[in-house]
């Protein structure tokens, strides 16, 4: 191990919410009680498409306790949507009024002085629907007879995306081998420990505060001035705690809408706390896609062209399932260099919960058909599955034609490092194979289509007369440690001590506005803003400093471990502490601000940098039962320089028990447009005794538009561990598992197809 | 609907409460008492964010009517400082950082507190995994919470250690 | 949303059983309540009259009689039983059944009484005990009355008990020589309800014939079931693979299971011929060897 260069960053810290944590004094929404609180609860729709005749809230208002009942009727009616820049993708009122397009769909909320009292209520709502045809397949939801789920929108596609580069039809003609596949992915649901919740309290001087458990307070501050026609400003977006994302609470919320418009109604603060069931069927979920994937190699593995067509299940709205559908057939292409690409995507809505982002977004559902088909290849052509990667693996420097530039990429040193591990393993018993997937992610996204005003990233750094810096961020802290994170970097940037820095976060009254947790982008982005911030405030120090000392000019002033210093004579020097205290006299009283920000430019279309890993998944099959046993999963990672790492080691471990459920528990059937196992009974989360060791090889790379080298970690984890199982059962078994997750129940059906076409040979 | 009358240890401290016989401990706890540590994550008593102790042994607070605890001794996540010192399982969880949003941590905590009591010594991880199977954490991927279980177990947190 | 109830705690077992003669439909018992307060919550279940016989400490027992068995009292808990040396040694198959029930949570809590009388198909400890020959004591204001565990099911969710009964213990005999018992379940998860599951019991003669064979099917069919014609295949024969491949398809044919999510009807009768085979196997060579 290399000697640590930092005297904060790469090092072991406690999480700076730790103490709070562990003591059980973290409130998060569900704790939030305000006095004359009132409890909300929703009314949803039973059918997956029908027209709303009348609703009729007469006899609930007379049940003692009720204080109201609303409708779409009672709101502005604003379709809302977070691709804000593009009307026609704001798609949802959260409150319909004239049709209901998937099970679960609010049609009214009632606030009343107990939950139970509002959940009894919900039952004396008269409502009269229309029952209308419905599709909850995209495959027959884009046929011509299939119903119109939404207004004026032919054959039901919402959106469409294309990627092409070079030319595919004679990249294909220089292949010596093709080979086409078809895949299906199932959803998969966040499966947040903290279900959607909102307290929502309006005052009749028309201020209204939300807490609620979202990844981005900036998004639901301006999504709810938009449906609620309030100044974005009047609204406190209040998150504190989060207990969990995961991709699944940056969009508008049905807690969030119906618990704010309640509380305007009554001018009292209502709380709204989903149910755990309520959470599985009607809030969003990793898309379901149809993958048709053509790929094109020279004999030798080099790969020339591929073609990849996918459908995905849009379900009812739009959300953030456009981002989803193109980062699928982005990273589709990914890690590798294709002479010639072309992606056709098509999101296409159907009569189910609605489809959007989730850890990954779209590139897990990628990784599962174009890594285990790299596999397949590779046998039939006697190819080495290392050897094949390596040939085609992304490099320091590529450009991905017309998409991104590769600022950084541990691409081989990864693959390198699964293949020695891989042979350190040795002969391994029956029915226990390993399987790789090579992967890479984007490290925050580029795209504003949510037309943010707003610098992506912000901080203010205010320094104390005491030493103390008040480091204010946008970036929200979901559990994924930005706090610490960024703590650490303002600490190793302005000189300081850990203990010396306070973060505040969660908040839209103090902290600055920031996209918030979602694409990978806090530990860039608000990295970048914070270091920025740190190193303004510090400079001002500096100046206050050089002033101080009268050294020669030629001399470098700077801070380390609160130790004020001459560079090259590190000896002469001040107490940080005592230096601001002086500082601050000459400045008469004010407080130090240092002022950060962070928008990407020139950084292409996706990302302002790439993370790259390999993972090797050693997997045993029971060949009778289809039962799968993960026993290993060993990942060599490149994030650039690692932050925080502790932080880092749980992100991705973290990442490795959501995707290996993605491998082969977390079936999410949907039949007749229902959520057919919504309680976590029937719908499988693994558990501690099934969770496999995970062993991380960190890869040392250098990513210069990160901050101090840094980029993504923890959710580009999530995209190669299904694929990785299913080569492990491909090598094990022979077979080909197009099918996500990988059930049991579809090995012993694989394993009987074999036979069956094994004995007409 | 009578009310019932409930008299308990909570933290070694005795409450009276009067409530409805359909409330759960859970409730009692959070609701009435205010010890909001244990939180609520599912209806099927799958997850285990709601695990106190009573009379030191791990139960889910969901599934238990508060009633049925009358004169027994609950221990929440509150209660586990003690003269301003951290349980050595909070220690060991701040020092391997298991936990990320926190949300399964109060429940797990109290898991891991009452399998250690149990099992001082266990035999091996898989043990501990056990131990913590009634625990849902959609965070952290267990193994930094069992290499704090194991910390502890292994006396890495022993006074004079 | 639990409906409101009355609160009744018993100070002993006769006050129960007044208390249900008094109320009979109109009252439900609760012990362990680990699966009763999930029902009462989805609504399933109403009742006016929750008796609470939890804290029946006579009924909180665990005693062994190398005459009579064993005999567990219907509020033992779970754990109890699992980390019970007696059972250990005695049938270590009701320990290695309740270490993978559930977790541990819902096993200091629940009670082996609340279990069976809650009749739930996919249950652990009904097929095992099945396959012990269990029997259940039933109490009432009346009298009492001993159901063997393999008729106290008529149906699905259902038990033969009147509103007015109640399960007081369970006796298992004393396990007969040369006889093995053992269970597993299939699921994916390691403590979840089994998919399926199969419980073996096989006696061995001295001559190395297969003398008694009790195979109980869990999660196969609406209630747990014996497959008789799977041990008419057993009992007279000296067990060999070919013999354990035959009862395994025997068993898959006479389940009667149905589909749901987890498991197309194929699937489940698939792996109850896999499960059957492995545990024949097993108990067999188990019980050569005692």
């Amino acid at each position: 191990m290399t000697a640590n260069k930092y005297s904060v960053l790469n090092t072991r810290v406690h999480n700076v919410d730790g103490y709070a944590k562990v003591t059980g004094r973290a409130t998060y929404t569900f704790d939030v009680k305000l006095p004359g609180m009132l409890y909300g609860k929703i009314l949803r729709s039973p059918h997956p498409h029908a027209r709303i005749i009348s609703i009729d809230p007469t006899e609930a208002l007379k049940l003692p306790g009720v204080r109201a009942v609303v409708t779409g009727k009672d709101t502005l009616g604003v379709k809302q949507g977070i691709w804000r820049r593009y009307p026609e993708l704001c798609d949802e009122q959260i409150l319909t009024i004239e049709k209901v397009r998937y099970i679960g769909e609010p049609v009214a909320a009632v606030a009343a002085i107990t939950e139970e009292i509002a959940e009894q209520a919900l039952d004396l709502i008269d409502v009269q629907y229309e029952v209308l045809p419905f599709v909850d397949d995209p495959m027959e939801a884009i046929k011509k007879e299939a119903p119109m789920i939404h207004e004026g929108v032919e054959r039901n596609v919402n959106v469409t995306r294309h990627i092409e580069w070079g030319d595919v039809e004679e990249a294909f003609e220089e292949a010596e081998y093709v080979r086409e596949d078809w895949f299906k992915l199932g959803g998969q649901a966040h499966m947040c420990m903290e279900t959607r919740a909102t307290v929502a309290s309006y005052t009749s001087d028309k201020k209204l505060t939300v807490y609620t458990s979202t990844q981005s307070p900036y998004y639901h501050q301006a999504l709810l001035a938009g449906v609620l026609g309030l100044r974005e400003s009047d609204i406190r977006v209040i998150a504190h705690y989060v207990g969990g994302g995961f991709g699944g609470k940056f969009e508008l919320d049905a807690s969030q809408f119906c618990a704010s418009v309640l509380s305007m109604k009554l001018s009292k603060p209502v709380k709204i706390v989903f149910t755990r069931e309520e959470d599985f069927i009607a809030t969003k979920r990793r898309t379901p896609m149809y993958y048709y994937v053509r790929t094109g190699v020279k004999k030798d593995g080099t790969f020339c062209a591929r073609e990849t067509r996918v459908f995905t299940n849009g379900g009812a709205y739009t959300g953030m399932g456009a981002t989803a559908l193109y980062l699928t057939g982005f990273f589709h292409s990914f890690p590798y260099k294709w002479k010639a690409y072309r992606y056709d995507g098509y999101r296409v809505y159907t009569n189910s919960l609605p489809s959007s982002s989730m850890r990954g977004f779209g590139a897990p559902q990628a990784m599962f058909c174009s890594e285990q088909q790299i596999d397949w290849i590779a046998a039939d052509l006697g190819l080495d599955i290392i050897e094949i990667r390596r040939k085609n693996a992304h490099t320091t420097g590529y450009e991905v034609p017309g998409q991104a530039t590769i600022g950084s990429c541990g691409l081989n040193q990864c693959l390198d490092r699964i293949e020695q591990w891989i042979k350190a393993k040795g002969t391994l018993p029956k029915n226990r194979a390993i399987g790789i997937s090579a992967a890479g992610f984007m490290t925050g996204g580029i795209f504003n289509w949510f037309d943010s005003p707003y610098s992506f990233s912000s901080a203010v750094v205010t320094i104390n007369y005491d030493g103390v810096v008040e480091l204010h961020v946008g970036a929200q802290d979901i559990g994924q440690g930005s706090n610490t994170t960024l703590a650490m970097i303002c600490a190793e940037a302005l000189g300081v001590k850990l203990e010396n820095i306070k973060v505040h976060s969660g908040d839209t009254d103090h902290c600055p506005a920031d996209l918030g947790a979602w694409g990978s982008r806090q530990t860039l982005m608000a990295g970048n803003a914070t270091k920025m911030a740190a190193e303004d405030a510090k400079k001002q120090l500096l100046e206050f400093a050089s002033a101080k000392f009268g050294y020669n000019i030629i001399y470098d002033l700077d801070i380390k471990d609160n130790w004020v210093h001459n560079v090259a004579r590190p000896e002469r020097g001040m107490n940080y502490v005592d230096l601001v205290k002086e500082a601050l006299r000459g400045k008469d009283g004010q407080r130090i601000i240092g002022r950060g920000h962070y928008t990407p430019h020139r950084k292409g279309m996706i990302s302002p940098a790439y993370s790259y890993m390999v993972q090797a998944v050693e997997a045993e099959i029971d060949v009778e039962t289809g039962k799968l046993s993960i026993i290993n999963c060993t990942t060599a990672h490149d994030c650039g320089q690692p932050i925080n790492t502790l932080g880092l080691i749980g992100q991705l471990e973290g990442a490795a028990s959501m995707a290996a459920g993605y491998g082969y528990l977390e079936n999410m059937p949907v039949e007749d447009g229902k959520v057919m196992n919504p309680n976590l009974v029937d719908y499988k989360i693994i558990r501690a005794p099934d969770m496999p060791e995970c062993e991380i090889i960190e890869i040392d790379t250098y990513e210069p538009e990160g901050p101090y080298g840094a980029k993504e970690a923890g959710e580009g984890l999530t995209n190669p561990t299904a694929a990785a199982l299913g080569n492990a059962i491909f090598h094990a078994t022979g077979l080909q598992m197009k099918q996500a997750p990988i059930m049991s129940e579809m090995i012993v059906n694989a394993f009987k197809e074999k036979k069956k076409e094994g004995g007409t040979r | 609907m009578e009310k019932q009358l409930l008299r308990f240890l909570v933290n070694d401290q005795e409450y009276e409460l009067f409530i409805n016989p359909k409330t759960l401990l859970v409730e009692a706890l959070r609701d009435h008492l205010g010890f909001a540590g244990a939180k609520r994550g599912c209806d099927t008593a799958s997850c285990g964010v709601c695990t106190v102790m009573v009379n030191g042994m791990a139960v889910k607070g969901c599934s238990v009517l508060a009633v049925q605890v009358n004169g027994m001794n609950i221990t929440t996540v509150e209660g586990l400082e003690k003269d301003g010192k951290l349980d050595p399982v909070q220690a060991a969880f701040l020092d391997e950082g298991a936990f990320q949003c926190g949300f399964c941590t109060s429940g797990m905590i109290m898991s891991a507190r009452a399998f250690l009591n149990e099992t001082p010594a266990p035999k091996d991880t898989m043990e501990i995994r056990r131990g913590i199977e009634g625990n849902l954490c959609r965070c952290t991927g267990y193994n930094s919470i069992v290499r704090a279980i194991d910390a502890v177990a292994k006396g890495k947190y022993r006074e004079g250690a | 949303m639990i409906h409101d109830f009355t609160y009744l705690r018993p100070g002993n077992v006769k006050e129960a059983l007044a208390m249900l003669a008094q109320h009979r439909d109109g009252a439900k018992i609760i012990c362990g309540g680990q699966s009763l307060l999930i029902i009462m919550r989805q609504g399933l279940v109403v009742t006016e009259y929750l008796v609470d016989i939890k804290g029946l400490d006579e009924l909180n027992c665990l005693i062994y009689d190398s005459r009579a068995g064993l005999k567990i009292g219907a509020t033992t808990t779970h754990r109890t039983i699992e980390k019970s040396r007696l059972v250990k040694e005695k049938y270590p198959v009701l320990v290695a059944m309740e270490e993978k029930l559930a977790s541990i949570q819902v096993r200091n809590w629940g009670t082996i009484g609340g279990n069976l009388a809650h009749a739930d198909a996919a249950g652990d400890p009904a097929p095992v005990l099945i396959a012990l020959n269990a029997t259940v004591t039933i109490a009432s204001s009346a009298g009492g009355r001993s159901v063997p565990l393999e008729e106290f099911y008529p149906g699905l969710f259902e038990t033969v008990l009147s509103p007015d009964e109640l399960v007081t213990e369970v006796l298992v005999p004393p396990p007969p020589a040369h006889t093995a018992t053992v269970y597993q379940k299939f699921n994916l998860l390691e403590s979840d309800q089994g998919i399926v599951a199969v419980a073996v019991s096989l006696s061995v003669s001295d001559a190395g014939i297969c003398q008694d064979a009790r195979i109980v099917l869990g999660n196969a069919a609406p209630i747990p079931i014996r497959a008789k014609n799977t041990e008419k295949l057993l009992i007279g024969n000296k067990l060999n693979e070919e013999i354990f491949t035959k009862a395994g398809e025997t068993a898959g044919e006479e389940a009667d299971p149905v589909a749901d999510i987890h498991a197309s009807e194929d699937y489940r009768r698939h792996l109850i011929a896999v499960l059957t085979r492995r545990m024949t196997k097993e108990a067999w060579e188990q019980a050569c060897q005692v």
